[in-house]
């Protein structure tokens, strides 16, 4: 339950703003590409990226706080990438 | 009986051996003072026995028992990095339920030195402020064994002596190693010296050592 709960804490800093900046992009070129097709592609890429601008770059020192609850890097980036992929290809399929 | 064994570790850096077959050990109720120049492998050597970094060599055991992984040891060892490592987001009470133990929870949320910072963010702290909550909240946790880089740095002298009195309090059950250029303090708390040399590791007996393996000017013993 602890590690659910932090690698809450850490997917939060990233992953909403990564949703709702998908949720926008799609809007801005809505005559071009569906909504979900759109938002679901952006959020494939726009979340791994918000995660290296937010952990690598921004905060490397915060790893710290999840490799002493047992993440290591491996397991946060694996974490990353599940989410990217599992919620962009269900805003795609829908 | 219970032990922290580190042996046979070995790294180097664009072609220079910094550690070289290093050992250290660790049991609950000593405080290890770990010394060494700027640059000799100190901060590299406790985040290679806690598994942030790797090594080209390296053998970490707690208790006779092999340990690689970080989820592994996420029990028995705490790190303490240089820089302040809780997340800025993040309020101080979800930290405390984060990482500290059951039985330590409500204790240490009403600790005097918490209690009026429990709702704000990290981000609102100063280094200073950060860095006492940051010993506080790994002392309260599970582990047996704590590895403090730096843990005096940037902090005002009184709370140096309330980080000391926790760590003293702390090490009748836990293992403790330390490192930081704040020599007096750490020789003040540290039960055993050991000095990062050439890459390897000497066990010293106090300043006199320190002293004669170049870490301390020989001005040192005269304001001794």
């Amino acid at each position: 339950m602890r590690i659910v709960y932090s690698l809450w804490l850490f997917n939060i800093k990233f992953v909403f703003l990564s949703g709702i900046i998908s949720t926008v992009l799609p809007l801005i070129f809505i005559s071009y590409v569906n909504l979900n097709v759109g938002a679901g592609i952006a959020f494939l890429f726009l979340t791994p990226t918000f995660h290296y601008l937010v952990y690598e770059l921004r905060n490397p020192g915060e790893y710290y706080f999840y490799y002493n609850l047992g993440l290591s890097k491996f397991y946060l980036w694996l974490n990353t990438t599940l989410i990217s992929i599992i919620i962009g290809v269900l805003l795609i399929s829908l | 009986m219970s032990e922290l064994t580190s042996d046979s570790i070995r790294k180097h850096f664009n072609n220079r051996q910094i550690l070289n077959d290093i050992f250290l050990s660790c049991k609950p109720g000593e405080i290890v003072g770990l010394f060494g120049r700027n640059g000799s492998g100190k901060s590299t050597l406790l985040k290679i026995i806690f598994g942030s970094i790797k090594a080209e060599g390296k053998y970490v055991a707690i208790d006779n028992v092999k340990v690689d992984s970080l989820y592994e040891h996420r029990e028995m060892i705490k790190y303490l990095p240089q820089d302040n490592f809780l997340p800025n987001h993040v309020s101080i009470s979800q930290i405390i339920s984060c990482f500290c133990a059951k039985e330590n929870i409500e204790m240490l949320k009403k600790d005097p030195l918490v209690k009026p910072f429990l709702n704000k963010k990290i981000k609102q702290l100063s280094g200073g402020e950060k860095r006492i909550l940051e010993i506080l909240i790994l002392i309260h946790s599970k582990a047996t064994y704590f590895l403090l880089d730096e843990p005096f740095n940037g902090v005002a002298p009184l709370n140096v002596e309330i980080i000391k009195s926790l760590i003293k309090k702390h090490s009748k059950n836990k293992g403790f190693i330390i490192t930081d250029h704040d020599y007096m303090n750490v020789l003040d708390i540290s039960s055993r010296f050991v000095l990062i040399d050439d890459g390897n590791t000497r066990q010293i007996g106090g300043i006199d050592d320190l002293i004669e393996y170049g870490y301390l000017p020989t001005s040192s013993r005269k304001n001794d």
